[in-house]
């Protein structure tokens, strides 16, 4: 294989894994505080790239047409919205569901994902259709022999590198962080010691919602497209990337993330005649990931308390 | 709780229920105006709420509790009393055979997560495996057409064993995401494979048991004629009949009582010896098997599958079945059924709306009536059974 | 060294250097400990000091770090729960397990299950002979309880959820006795009773006791008069390690226990 396209096999895997890596860490935080999957959170990346580019369409009609602008507001809108949207899901439909069985919780998540899919669908100005995502980033590339590294692909690469080491920096050097760590290690305990324990579940799951809204937003800037289904596929992604990292471990989440992205790019590489296939073979290899280690590469959280 | 012993409950109230909930299904499936539809609903709506005020709702529970012979008669006989109001109405026995195909899908999914917990949201796929096996079976071998049913629900096994075998046999809940990942993949899979017509889709032959060939309508005399769909109306109701009365068995049995074991308290029951695994991979075949079955008979009925009848929303339908109608209860299942299938065909105002509908109306009942419309009873391993 | 094996009974359970860890915190560190056959033992110590993880490890809910646990002459530290359970060791937990949505029938049968057939042709087809098993099974069910809980006697086929926590403990116990284990595991039993409830509770596991000829006890209790009136040795844990051993009045008098218990005062 020659460089060029190899650098932009390269290029293609590192960008699909930052994503990836985005709504894995969602997933764990979520299952960290709670114990619980969030299966609307696929989707919720996806009504976050839906508020993108409707925030998007809202300052153009109001003539406002310079990036610099544009591409704050529009994140900030985005992962504002998700993240208002995130706690509302924790407080109405995960939290009274605590004591119910596990299953119900990934039911009621799961429900809540297809209502927001179809909402969109239904309810956006020709939701059926898939929409264009305005390239708001600058357009140059730099010229390496026949690969073209491109500006807007190394902006969302190193904006992408920055949240998540904001996220880490929350989690390891603030007080906040240091409630989210004491709930996820025990409920109880962290109760007794003054933590609020539902604000602290709301606070994660706005976290993880915003994440997600940010993920969104570089899969329509990457993309240049989005519509009502691509939540669903990532949403799954991402779980399985959480998973195969272990859940409830947030290095492990971003390994498992850009993981997934490695095989889904070994199997375009190693099958070009049916891109379907490459999801396949990623899957599979999942499937004997967790076969081998069930509790995931960097397994947290073990048993439950007998 | 217990009945007082000698005493068995009247007949009278399961009877009329089941010939009320007749009438008016009759009543709703011969009315066209949308209003008039509209108008039903509400009236059938008030109805129940105002049988459950008056306890008539819970005269009838027991009478179906206590005389479950004569009801297991009643049911199916008011199902044909059905046909043969709309013995040449193509569109409503179509709409009467599709249910009850449905209900016998759900009835596998129940086994799977209602008894057992396990979670499959690729219940569609599943339904599809039996679907596609049908078509290239009658396509391209001789086989006899009741083997053929019986390959759908074998190939859905197997298949379903294939991909949940190595995580079943390591536990958790990851059966989701596996599930959710192969419906995704299982639509893909089907458009880009041309030997299995991609995204047209493929041909099935129609039903043909030892000469009786399903597709030719009935001629009784000159003049009167039955519809063919009542031959797939008559097939599915057997198919029907044959999974209640397996799924009831299994649940009166020790097997019964180990799947709910397993479902609520993993690490309690693996105290006690249970193989987790073995009894969830069980019901997931077991479940996959009835799935399949149905399947294969929907293509032959259908005669025409192709790779958009089996998306996911497809799978979060059969599982809004199961939730709705009260998980683990087939009573409930056929409720729920007839509700989810049959209300988007009539009501066309909903027809676009109606994933968006049962997934609200999912998490309505998950926040509110946990179990249902029909809750599941305890069980009663021989009822009407009394310690000595 | 022989002459002195022979001098006591072959122990039941016996367990020798067993150690467990989580993450860096020792919850049982080099635990030897020997139960002779047809006694009741107490274990006592403060919270957290490692009885519970003793029970999860000898039932193999959690792999042992070290060490080596044997139980009726046989090595099971490697067995995992369903093979510990068929060895003949059963338990109670120290949060109530039963499946609230079944009857107490259902719950009990649960305890039943290496005595209960578990065939799918049988289960399935003959129903004449699983008809027989059944009724075997709930006339043995029945006597049970009516040890235990007699009002609950003529009630087995209700739902456990509407029952009060007492009567929940007491249909665990049954649970845990009906596939008559020789060896019983129980963990705090009496949590959340009054002082007559865990009485009577506890004349009833002597009872059963009495009436079943094959059968050793661990208890977990907080209570220092249960654990003074039922058993006849007691071990104390503390930090995961075992402080003392003896009867009752021997490890009350024991300056280290009293050290722990008022240490944690």
């Amino acid at each position: 294989m020659d460089v060029g396209l190899f650098g932009q096999y390269v290029m293609n895997g590192l960008m699909l894994g930052m994503m990836y890596a985005l709504v894995a860490v969602g997933f764990t935080l979520f299952f960290g505080v709670l114990d619980v999957i969030n299966f609307a959170h696929g989707d919720s990346l996806m009504v976050g790239a839906f508020t993108g580019l409707a925030t998007y369409l809202g300052l153009r009609e109001l003539g406002v047409v310079w990036p610099a602008v544009q591409v704050p507001v529009v994140l900030a809108a985005a992962t504002a919205a998700m993240a208002v949207a995130g706690a509302l899901i924790a407080r109405y439909l995960v939290l009274p569901l605590k004591s119910a069985p596990a299953l119900n919780t990934l039911l009621i998540t799961l429900m809540l994902g297809t209502v927001l899919r179809e909402s969109i669908r239904l309810f956006y100005p020709a939701g059926a259709n898939p929409k264009p995502f305005p390239a708001l980033l600058p357009a140059g590339a730099v010229e390496l022999g026949n690969f073209s590294l491109r500006a807007d692909n190394m902006l969302m690469l190193s904006a992408g590198l920055v949240v998540i080491v904001a996220v880490h920096l929350v989690i390891n050097r603030t007080k906040l962080g240091l409630a989210i760590r004491a709930v996820a290690q025990d409920e109880e305990t962290a109760r007794t010691m003054g933590i609020d324990f539902t604000r602290i579940v709301l606070v994660t799951f706005a976290i993880g919602s915003a994440l997600a809204a940010f993920a969104g937003i570089m899969n329509g800037l990457y993309y240049n497209e989005i519509n009502f289904g691509i939540g669903l596929l990532l949403g799954v992604i991402g779980f399985s990337s959480a998973i195969i990292g272990g859940l409830g471990n947030i290095y492990g989440a971003i390994i498992g993330g850009f993981l997934f992205a490695a095989l889904q790019t070994i199997g375009a590489v190693a099958l070009p005649f049916a891109s379907a296939y490459k999801d396949v073979f990623a899957f599979a290899v999942v499937i004997l990931i967790m076969a081998i280690r069930p509790t995931g590469l960097l397994s947290e959280k073990v048993s439950e308390r007998v | 709780m217990q009945p007082k012993t000698g005493e068995r409950p009247s007949l009278w109230p399961g009877l009329l229920g089941i010939a009320g909930v007749a009438v008016y299904l009759i009543v709703f499936l011969m009315i066209e105006s949308q209003v008039g539809v509209a108008v039903l609903l509400v009236g059938g709506a008030a109805a129940v709420v105002l049988a459950a005020r008056f306890g008539a709702l819970e005269r009838m529970r027991t009478s179906f509790a206590g005389r479950e012979g004569s009801m297991d008669i009643a049911v199916p006989a008011a199902v044909l009393a059905l046909v043969l109001v709309f013995h040449q109405d193509h569109f409503t026995l179509l709409l009467v055979a599709t249910v009850m195909i449905f209900m016998t899908a759900s009835l596998g999914l129940t086994v799977q997560f209602g008894f057992a917990g396990v979670l499959n949201f690729a219940g569609a796929a599943f339904l599809g495996i039996g679907c596609y096996t049908a078509a290239v079976l009658t396509k391209n071998t001789g086989l006899s057409h009741l083997l053929v049913i019986l390959a759908g629900g074998v190939m859905a096994a197997l298949i379903g064993g294939l991909l949940l075998y190595p995580v079943l046999r390591t536990r958790g809940h990851y059966s989701a995401v596996i599930t959710i990942a192969f419906t995704l993949l299982f639509k893909t899979f089907l458009e880009v494979n041309d030997a299995l017509g991609g995204p047209q889709g493929l041909r099935v032959d129609g039903l043909n048991l030892f000469g009786w060939a399903f597709n030719d309508n009935i001629a009784l005399t000159e003049t009167v004629e039955l519809s063919f769909y009542t031959n797939y109306v008559l097939a599915s109701l057997v198919l029907v009949c044959l999974g209640f009365a397996f799924l009831r068995r299994l649940d009166r049995s020790w097997i019964g009582l180990n799947m709910d074991a397993v479902r609520l308290d993993e690490t309690a029951s693996a105290c006690f010896g249970y193989n987790i695994s073995r009894w969830q991979i069980t019901a997931f075949t077991v479940g996959n098997f009835l799935i399949g079955m149905a399947g294969a008979l929907y293509a032959m009925m259908l005669g025409f599958i192709a790779p958009t009848n089996f998306t996911f929303g497809d799978s979060l339908i059969l599982v809004s079945i199961v939730l709705l109608g009260g998980i683990g209860n087939p009573w409930g299942i056929a409720v729920a059924t007839t509700i989810v299938i049959v209300l988007p065909e009539k009501l066309q105002m909903i027809q676009e709306y109606r994933f968006l509908l049962y997934a609200a109306m999912v998490i309505l009942i998950l926040l509110f009536r946990p179990r249902g419309l029909l809750p599941r009873p305890l069980r009663a391993y021989f009822p009407g059974w009394q310690p000595k | 060294m022989a002459a002195q094996v022979s001098a006591v009974p072959e122990p039941v359970l016996a367990t020798r250097e067993l150690g467990k860890r989580f993450g860096g915190v020792v919850a049982l560190e080099a635990l030897t400990l020997a139960v002779a056959p047809n006694e009741i033992l107490g274990l006592i110590g403060p919270n957290g000091s490692g009885k519970t993880t003793f029970f999860n490890v000898v039932t193999g809910i959690y792999p042992a770090d070290g060490g080596a646990v044997t139980f009726d002459g046989r090595d099971i530290t490697r067995l995992a729960p369903q093979g510990v359970y068929r060895a003949g060791i059963a338990r109670t937990f120290q949060r109530s397990r039963l499946s609230l949505p079944l009857s107490i029938f259902d719950n009990i049968m649960v305890g039943n299950h290496k005595r209960l057939t578990q065939g799918l042709w049988f289960n399935l087809f003959r129903r004449r002979a699983f008809r027989r098993e059944f009724e075997e099974s709930y006339a043995r069910a029945r006597e049970l309880v009516a040890v235990f809980d007699p009002p609950l006697a003529d009630r087995m086929f209700e739902a456990v959820e509407g029952l009060p926590m007492i009567d929940r403990r007491r249909i665990e116990i049954c649970r845990a006795l009906i596939s008559r284990p020789k060896l019983l595991l129980l963990d705090e039993p009496s949590a959340g009773m009054t002082h007559d409830e865990t009485t009577q509770l506890m004349d009833d596991i002597l009872q059963v006791k009495d009436s079943l000829a094959d059968l050793t006890i661990i208890i977990i209790e907080h209570e220092m008069g249960v654990i003074e009136r039922i058993t006849d040795r007691c071990a104390v844990l503390n930090f995961g390690r075992k402080i003392c051993e003896g009867s009752y009045q021997e490890v009350a008098a024991d300056p280290l226990v009293q050290e722990a218990y008022l240490g944690l005062e």
